[in-house]
């Protein structure tokens, strides 16, 4: 390379960087403006933000809303629930999504085309709530901490994101180990595993966020059973407990808390408790991404074979 | 592989069927549990109570009732005053399923596919499927003076409207009403119920506080508007006329106000005329004259331009920031918004409600609050011992226990004056507004669906602290009190009609139509096309209004409103023949 | 005609043979797939109840009303079939741009990320731009209606417009059909762009970076990197999502339509899902809202058969 041409490469180095940076910057502020949002809801006067116009910062501090969240007896046992809930989904799930990926990534495997089509299928398709909840009743897995993450051991989303990924494994690396006499779950657990790794930390915070957020299964299944009460779903409920009810234009019942006459700085609206119950539910969440990202190594995979 | 492809489809039939095996044993189940209990339940007792009335409930005797309840109220916190107070006296311990209001729908579907209950179940549900769905038991045998007195009594007067067909043609109670059966005197000064075209109180001060008796489209219109000339700009932010709301939930406040106008009170989407015949109005000329005068005042820059494409939050927050004149809704709905307003200590900037009607048309926006048919609790088939459940309910029944739900504890929540009036101290009424106080000491979850004393109690005082008149008016501000005095009224109920008595049909919204029928489709259909058509209908230019309105109209000849208007008028005619008179 | 007797048990042997020296793989994998079968095959009985007046209380699938395709002609004949075509073209639309914006929003957003040098800030931003993904829908819908809205209620995209000079008079940017689909495809591109972003990340990390140093030694620019070994690279990951997001083409979202759209928009607004709420879960009729269930895998199956198809003819990595 020439002089002219390095000092080129040098100029339109900086210039992209430049305008790589500005760009990345004004969509890290476009990006945040929610959550900074929520975050100065939830800390502000209800009743204050009732107005609207609270932006960036809050406009008349109060610590009320989280002291509600803080208050509900139930939550710190729904918050145990949650996370033992998300652990054991993240572990069981990536266990045996990636040992069936690492099957049917396999060409020679005879069902590896049958047992896509049927994983594959089951994304395009529900049988309903009323059949589910059959099933599931039927398995005897109402009111049970099972509920939680049999039904959810492998997905097909991440099984054909998982097997698209093994596929970039050298096949060479898997035929010198056969030759040497390894068994297929050898290969898997002891050769495919650490080269995915990049996989399995994207599809364990699929996992996660996914389970971490859910209060549905919980509200079908175990609604009947306060001790199996999940965060998401126990702050559901004290969402609600804000709201009106109300259709038609007929008052189902006006209680007390919608008498509430005067001005006063313990109430809250549903507004400003949903800003502090996302905020209270994100943190712990938003917690996991940067431990996953040392996993993200370019070329961790492939280094490693090199060797 | 064509022989795995039969393998497979055979273990899937298999499975299949062992699926399904216990749940057709479970339909047999409930039946067995069923048969007994709705005919002879005397049979079924066991011998550890009295021979007539029910068993006493005893700290001696602890027993563990499961409460299925709709509600938005939120739990009891663990060491909830209440709860202990139960338990103490009763040893009543509850376990509590709360569903929220906006899921209820779902958990119905599933329950009655599953067909397993709580013994107690909270139903708000107008399509009343816990009871067509045989979940429930009919209460008739309980319901006498000698067992389950007081309840007898909540339900004696109005027991053929609250008689239900389960579907098996006979008529029972299976829920006793959770709201609006009225004892006593009414009494309460700001009736959340209160429906009306609400208006500033600064636009009244400002134009010398006229008259809003007799009030017209015409002259409502034109206080806004002269107002708004007057003062373009409220605290530094452009006046708004008038404002509408055609948020999800909230079409009504565009929908529901020709009826009003016309003279007719609140039916749903239906009017109905001197011979108990019900008809729609959205394209009758009531509801022709309201959009057309709707429209000019548009044309006129009185109606907000972002009316129809806000959410309800934006709906509140304009209303928070005190800058609208009027708007038609109901007390309840904007609630929020009026108490940030008396948070900031903008009094005038709140609102009455007025009553404009076409001329010669009698107001008749307040009614005689409806009672909730098939609303509250019942008793489900999977009680093992309803004998106890409805003795907790009668006890409940009791004013002792109803005192304790409204106003809570004597000495920490109320205190009573020489004259036997309950009050509250300003700390007290303070903290009733606090969440997390009312989960500790109240106990809103398990009382939302109770058959509730409303009224007046036995010694005078009011149902609650809401409604009671001295409480009231220790609440209001001088801006209020100043307020009222001039147009010489006490409370803001004032502002509304006497409501007479009830039509024994009423009101029409409350009428069921059977899930998945031609009717109830139909009236989803016709809600539909007015929430497509008025707002644009109301934003046009007026030349346009005419073309438009005839596109509306036949848009709605399309809909199969005959079968709306038949369920309607067969429901009419049904509570006329079968409503009156009570046991 | 002795040859072909022969040749039969022989195909048979061969097929067991397989299954035989398989049989690791097989013990790996029937559990999860009989697993499957059970969770999400057998509820599909349920589907018999698209051809029912079903009324949950009946407690049996079989002892229903039964009632051919009444359900299949609600949903598609007269005033409900108007709404469903308009309805299934609203879906249609909304869906497309929702997944074109997303695509190039996420793939460029990737690449551009694999180019800082500077790990910190590259996390900084990573961790920033998936934040939205942890908000409802309620929010980020309450969020786009404020800032959509005319300056004096918090429009901050108008009053930038105006400042600028752009538009004298606020634009009603809810009220007037035309920006629907964009104001869906927006929103939805805001929200999940930093989350979709991660699964390509992920997949870059497949990459040998010995190519990258062969590139730079054959004199390879910034740019001929990105376009022959990265987007290489992570092609067979993209087109996988692809095939399998066109098969979830009717699926358009719920929320974001349902707090946003209003009477003057519904007709580019309103898509199935909101209908299917609307005239069956709202009215507990299940069977319509099976049958509409019904129509969308259909749908959704034919689309994906033919996505994999294509991408096969076109020699890029097939989803089956």
């Amino acid at each position: 390379m020439s002089e002219k041409n390095r000092k080129k490469v040098d100029i339109e180095n900086i210039v992209f960087t430049t305008l790589n940076t500005i760009y990345l910057i004004f969509l890290c502020v476009v990006m945040v403006y929610p959550m900074v949002n929520t975050l100065a809801v939830s800390f502000n006067d209800p009743l204050d933000t009732v107005r609207g116009g609270i932006y960036i910062w809050p406009r008349k501090f109060t610590l009320y809303n989280y002291y509600v969240v803080f208050n509900m007896d139930s939550i710190y046992k729904a918050f145990y629930i949650s996370v033992t809930k998300t652990i054991v989904i993240v572990i069981t799930n990536l266990f045996f999504t990636s040992m069936l990926a690492y099957t049917i990534s396999r060409k020679e495997y005879i069902f590896r085309r049958f047992i896509t089509v049927v994983f594959v299928l089951t994304m395009y398709f529900n049988a309903g709530l009323i059949p589910n909840y059959l099933l599931i009743k039927n398995l005897g897995m109402i009111n049970t901490f099972r509920v939680y993450w049999i039904p959810h051991i492998v997905s097909a989303f991440n099984l054909i994101v998982m097997r698209t990924y093994i596929r970039t494994i050298p096949e060479s690396l898997i035929e010198s180990a056969k030759i040497d006499g390894a068994r297929e779950f050898r290969i898997y657990w002891q050769i495919v595993l650490p080269l995915i790794i990049p996989c399995l930390a994207t599809i364990a915070l699929f996992v996660a966020v996914g389970s971490w957020n859910s209060w549905f299964d919980t509200f079908l299944y175990n609604s009947g059973k306060q001790e199996l009460s999940t965060l998401q779903y126990e702050l559901q409920k004290l969402l609600a407990s804000t709201m009106t009810a109300g259709t038609r234009g007929a008052p189902a019942g006006v209680t007390e808390a919608g008498r509430a006459g005067t001005g006063s700085s313990n109430v809250t609206t549903p507004q400003s408790l949903r800003a502090a119950i996302t905020i209270f539910t994100a943190v712990p969440i938003l917690l996991v991404y940067p431990f996953l990202q040392r996993y993200f190594i370019h070329g961790l995979a492939i280094g490693s074979v090199k060797e | 592989m064509k022989k795995f492809v039969s393998l497979l489809l055979v273990m899937l039939l298999v499975l299949t069927m062992a699926a399904c095996q216990p749940a057709s044993k479970d339909t047999t189940q409930g039946n067995e549990t069923t048969t007994p209990t709705k005919g002879a339940t005397d049979e079924n007792k066991g011998g550890n109570e009295q021979k007539t009335g029910l068993p006493v409930l005893s700290p001696d005797n602890p027993v563990t009732i499961s409460v299925w309840t709709t509600t938005n109220s939120s739990a009891p916190a663990d060491d909830n005053k209440l709860t202990k107070l139960l338990k103490e006296r009763l040893g009543v311990t509850i376990n509590y399923e709360i569903i929220p209001t906006d899921n209820a729908d779902q958990k119905i579907g599933v329950l009655l596919a599953g067909g397993e209950y709580a013994d107690l179940m909270g139903t708000t549900d107008l399509n009343i499927r816990l009871i067509t769905g045989g979940a429930l038991i009919p209460l008739d045998d309980y319901l006498t003076e000698d067992k389950a007195n007081l309840l007898f009594e909540h339900v004696r007067p109005y027991w053929n409207r609250l008689a239900t067909d389960a579907g098996d043609g006979e008529k029972h109670i299976y829920v006793l009403p959770n709201y609006n059966r009225f004892y006593g005197e009414i009494v309460g000064g700001t009736h959340y119920g209160a429906s009306g075209f609400w208006i500033q109180k600064h636009v009244l001060e400002d134009a010398g506080y006229p008259n809003v008796d007799n009030m017209t489209l015409e002259r409502y219109f034109e206080l806004i508007e002269n107002y708004a000339r007057k003062y373009p700009t409220i605290d530094g932010m452009p006046t708004i006329g008038f404002e509408i709301l055609c948020a999800p939930g909230r079409e009504w406040v565009l929908t529901n106000p020709p009826q009003y106008i016309a003279g007719h009170p609140n039916n749903g989407g239906v009017i109905v005329d001197e011979n108990n015949v019900a008809s729609i109005f959205a394209d009758k000329d009531i509801a022709k004259r309201y959009y057309k005068y709707l429209n000019q005042m548009n044309a006129k820059g009185l109606v907000d331009k972002e009316s129809f494409t806000q959410t309800n939050d934006q709906y509140l927050s304009k209303l928070a920031t005190g800058r609208v004149l009027g708007m038609y809704d109901q007390r309840w709905a904007f609630g929020q918004a009026y108490d940030a307003l008396v948070a900031e200590g903008k009094y005038e900037r709140t609102w009455v409600s007025t009553m404009p009607v076409y001329e010669g048309c009698t107001p008749y926006y307040a009614d005689r609050e409806v009672m909730n048919i098939n609303q509250g609790y019942g008793i489900s088939v999977s009680c093992k011992n309803p004998d106890v459940v409805v003795s907790f309910l009668n006890t409940m029944m009791s004013e002792e226990w109803q005192k304790i739900f409204n106003w809570g504890i004597e000495g920490e929540d109320y205190l009573v004056d020489e004259n036997g009036r309950y009050y509250r101290t300003p700390e007290m009424r303070e903290q009733q507004k606090d969440l997390v106080w009312r989960s500790k000491n109240r106990l809103e979850a398990l009382y939302d669906n109770m058959p509730k004393y409303q009224g007046t109690y036995s010694d005078g005082n009011a149902d609650g602290p809401g409604n009671q008149p001295e409480e009231f008016f220790e609440s209001l501000s001088d801006y209020d009190k100043n307020f009222l005095t001039s147009y010489g009224k006490k409370t803001w109920r004032d502002f509304l009609n006497q409501p007479p008595d009830n039509p024994v049909y009423y009101p029409c919204w409350n009428i069921h139509l059977p899930d998945g029928s031609e009717a109830q489709m139909a009236s989803q259909q016709l809600t539909d096309i007015s929430i497509q058509y008025l707002p644009k209908i109301i934003m046009a230019d007026p030349s346009e209004f005419e073309n438009l309105w005839a596109q509306y109209v036949n848009e709605i000849k399309k809909v199969n409103i005959k079968a709306y208007e038949d369920a309607i008028n067969a429901g009419i005619q049904e509570r006329i023949m079968n409503w009156g008179g009570g046991r | 005609m002795t040859t072909q007797p022969l040749a039969q048990p022989k195909k048979k042997k061969t097929v067991w043979h397989t299954i035989a020296a398989q049989k690791e793989l097989i013990i790996m994998s029937v559990p999860l797939l009989l697993y499957k079968i059970l969770f999400s095959y057998v509820p599909v009985v349920g589907w018999t109840m698209a051809f029912q007046n079903y009324k949950p209380a009946v407690r049996s699938f079989w002892k229903q009303e039964w009632v051919g395709f009444d359900n299949f002609v609600k949903l598609f004949v007269g005033l409900n079939g108007e709404r469903f075509l308009r309805d299934l073209r609203n879906t249609l639309g909304q869906s497309f741009l929702t997944i074109v914006l997303g695509y190039i929003g996420s793939i460029s957003l990737a690449l551009l990320l694999n180019e800082v040098k500077n790990i910190k800030f590259k996390k900084v931003v990573q961790n920033i731009t998936y934040m939205p993904h942890f908000l409802s829908w309620v929010i980020v819908a309450g969020l786009v209606s404020t800032m959509l809205a005319i300056p004096t209620s918090g429009g901050i995209i108008n009053d930038v417009l105006i400042r600028l000079g752009l538009i004298k008079e606020p634009i009603m940017f809810l009220s007037e059909p035309k920006y629907f689909w964009w104001i869906v495809a927006c929103s939805n591109l805001w929200k999940e762009m930093g989350w979709n972003t991660i699964i390509y990340l992920a997949a870059m990390t497949a990459i040998d970076p010995t190519l990258y140093e062969a590139a730079v030694i054959d004199g390879a620019n910034r740019y001929q990197k990105m376009w022959h070994i990265t987007l290489p690279g992570i092609k067979s990951t993209i087109v996988v999502l692809l095939i399998m997001n066109v098969g979830h083409i009717l699926e358009a979202g719920f929320e974001i339509q349902y707090f946003l759209g209003n009477g003057l928009v519904v007709e580019m607004a309103e898509i199935i899902d909101i209908f299917v709420l609307r005239y069956g879960i709202q009215m507990g009729n299940y069977s319509l809202a099976t049958a509409a269930g019904i129509f969308k895998t259909v749908v959704s199956i034919i689309l994906i058969s033919m996505a994999n198809f294509i991408a096969g003819r076109l020699g890029e990595e097939k989803l089956v």
